[in-house]
This record gives structure tokens, sequence and C-alpha cells, in this order.
């Protein structure tokens, strides 16, 4: 017997204000609909273990997407993206989700992000609360400025080695060597839209003083922090969580800022005490 | 936070001889360290140590030299305790790699920057190495 994946792949076009774009996607499951948005600079193999994982895609549809500019998703097809600086907003960035999710008619999906994916979710929350059922961010705060560097793309530095070995310390010493290695090799195939993503996590992703504006009764928000993340650090978390409307923030023990794909055995036992919190709350919802 | 109270401090003579053991015989450094050829100042505080790397190996690693005894390009300062931090099998959180310490603890990173970046693989893996080493402090 063959030994394929039941994960597939599949291409969606996907219109946002003027740009159109090919979108690539990873599915595997049926039931709730689960979106997941890898790191900046990364692509969607960071899910590789949510997409395999029997217990939880069998009643979720995961659903992990390259972000335009990354992995197999192309940069814009109708404009000469080349042109202009690559900078990431979260006005585009928000759009472009959403439009995801109408494109592939979704209903009330969940979504999951981490890192710059994990600020997106809570940009979500506050900007289109009706179309989630729940926002899961992972590794994601209020702000999260001091990683919109030069050193990403310098042109006397290797950026391959530079942006891969430059997040190596954003992952745990227990987590398995062979999933940080891998980490660290999707990392070297993406720094040309890494430091135009970090624009959005360092710059213009700025939700201090606005987090009352969340409504987490409208869009349930549970958020999920590893111990070893130096950017957004658990503390960081916590102090986000506490300014949302009944979100909920659950420390993960000894796992850094790519939890999903660094350590995918650790991360999903919190991520099933996520399901399950917001499960509780729709739950209550309908009593 | 105090990182590791318990970490034995490792005399000098014999942590640069663990340190350029550790580093030459390591096969990460050794596989892809052909170009790995720079000087840099490891200040650990108490002590501070001159590495010098040409293609991959340790040429020379001098001990507390004086103020221009020795050139490098780069240097990796913290303080005694961040440093054994570093020098435990498992760091805890922040001790667990120079950014991590140089965005939440008291480590800096100074001089041509763009060196440290250009060997950046390398170095990440050297100084990861202080896990199984220790260190002089």
């Amino acid at each position: 017997m063959p030994r394929i994946s039941p994960v597939t792949g599949h291409y969606v076009t996907v219109d946002v204000d003027d740009v159109q774009y090919k979108v690539f996607y990873l599915e595997n499951g049926t039931g709730q609909p689960l979106v997941c948005q890898h790191t900046a600079g990364c692509h969607n193999h960071q899910w590789r273990g949510l997409l395999e994982d029997e217990e939880i895609t069998s009643n979720h549809r995961v659903i992990a997407y390259d972000l335009p500019r990354h992995g197999k998703s192309d940069p814009p097809e109708n404009e000469e993206w080349w042109k202009e600086e690559y900078r990431l907003t979260a006005d585009h960035y928000t759009k472009f989700i959403v439009a995801l999710c109408d494109e592939l008619d979704l209903e009330q999906p969940i979504f999951m992000g981490s890192s710059f994916g994990g600020n997106v979710a809570l940009q979500l929350a506050l900007r289109y609360p009706d179309r989630f059922r729940a926002v899961i961010p992972v590794e994601g705060a209020d702000y999260s400025p001091g990683f919109y560097l030069d050193w990403w793309q310098h042109p006397h530095a290797n950026a391959a080695q530079v942006c891969a070995s430059g997040v190596w310390d954003l992952m745990a010493p227990q987590s398995p060597e062979a999933d940080r290695w891998k980490t660290w090799f999707y990392y070297t195939q993406g720094s040309e839209a890494f430091k135009g993503d970090l624009y959005f996590y360092s710059v213009d992703h700025d939700l201090r003083g606005k987090l009352d504006q969340i409504d987490g009764d409208r869009c349930p928000v549970v958020m999920l922090t590893g111990s070893y993340d130096y950017l957004t650090t658990p503390e960081d978390g916590r102090r986000t969580a506490s300014k949302i409307k009944n979100a909920e923030f659950i420390e993960m023990e000894n796992i850094g800022h790519f939890p999903m794909s660094e350590n995918h055995e650790l991360f999903r036992r919190y991520l099933l005490e996520a399901l399950d919190t917001i499960g509780s709350r729709a739950a209550t919802a309908q009593a | 936070m105090t990182a590791t109270a318990d970490a034995p401090t490792v005399p000098v003579e014999e942590w640069v001889r663990s340190f350029t053991d550790a580093s030459d015989n390591d096969p990460e450094i050794q596989a892809h360290g052909k170009y790995f050829t720079c000087t840099y100042l490891l200040d650990m505080t108490d002590h501070h140590f001159v590495v010098r790397m040409v293609s991959g190996r340790v040429a020379e690693l001098a001990v507390d030299p004086g103020p221009l005894d020795v050139g490098y390009q780069f240097l990796i300062r913290a303080g005694v305790d961040t440093w054994r931090g570093f020098g435990t099998a498992i760091p805890p959180p922040m001790f667990h790699g120079i950014w991590a310490a140089t965005f939440r603890r008291d480590m800096k990173l100074e001089g041509d920057v763009l060196v440290l970046m250009q060997n950046l693989r390398c170095i990440t893996r050297q100084i990861e190495l202080l896990r199984s080493v220790g260190v002089p402090v």
C-alpha cells in the first residue's frame, strides 16, 4: 500500500481590495473549520503535526494556508509587486483572511495563528468579531516591537541563515531536535517575506489601549504562550488577555514561539484545552 | 531570577581546553564551518576571552587579554548569572540563546555585528556548546 497522507493541497483564487492572489492551502478533517496561519517568513508546513492529528481532524476541518508571498502562494497576480517594498499591514492582512474564508465558504471558522498570526488573531477579534466562532492567538500580544530589523535582508550576510538562526532561540531546548531543525529549514526559505511580515508584527500591529474594544463574548479569545518565547513572553500574553473581556490565557511550559512546529506533541495538549474552552463557551451561549 | 545556583564553575584552563575540543570536534560546526573565520570577545565579567576562529577551527583562545593585546570584531557580553544559565544542560527561559538573553536579560552584542550575522549559524551552535562544557565563571 502506498503511504499517502490524508492531507490534501489545493489552490484558490482570492481577491482582496484590488489585489488578486492564488493561495495554496493544505487541509484534512471534517467538522468545525479551524483555519491556521503560520508564523512570519514561514509556511504552512509548521502545522504538519496538526494536519495529521486524528483526534483533532475527526471533528475539525483543519485548513493551513500559505499567506501570499510564502510557501506555494505567489505574490500578487495582477501587480508589479517587485517595484515596491513589501510591508504587510493589519488592514490588508485581516481583509485577506476574511476574503479567504469567504472564498472557501467557511461558516464561523475558528482562527488560530502563531506569532504574527497570533497578533492578527487579536486584530480579527477586534475588527470582525461576528465572522469567527473564536480565535486562538498563539504567541501573540497587544504589541511586539523590536523585530523589524534590516539584518533579515542585509546584502552582506547570508539572509537565509540569518533568518533561520536568528529565530533559533525562539524555540525551547526541550523541543525535539529534528522538529527544531525542520523549523530552521523552513526559515531558510522565506527571508524575502520575513522583514515585510515583521512590519506588521512589530510596527503596524499596536493594540495598546484598544484591547477593551475586543468583546470576548462575541468572539471568544483563548491565548496560548510558550515559556521560552522571548519576543512575546507569557507575561505579555497574560497582560494582553487580562485586558480583553472574558479572554482566557494558558501558559505553555517548556515550549517556545513555534509550538506547533517545534513540538506538536506537547502543543496539542494545550490546544485541546483551548478547543474545550471554546466548546464550553459555545454550549453556554446556546443554553 | 537566578539561573542555576548549583552549576559548578569550570576552572579556566580546563574550560579553554574543553571548549576548544568541543568546537573542533562538533559535527555541525565542522560540517558547516568552512568559512567560519572571525574573532570575537566573550565577556563573562569575571573573565573574558578572545576566540579566533579560522575555517571552523579554534586557532587561538586568549584568556583575559590586556586592553589592547588582542583585536576582535564583535563582542558578546553578559553578567556572571546570565552565563551560568547558558552553562546548564537545559537552560531556563531567556538563558537559552544570545538573542533571548539580549532581548530579555543583560546580554549585549556590540562591535561589528555584521560579522556576527555572517557567522550566525556557527556562533549560535558554538555558544550552545556551553550547555555541555559549562562556563568558567
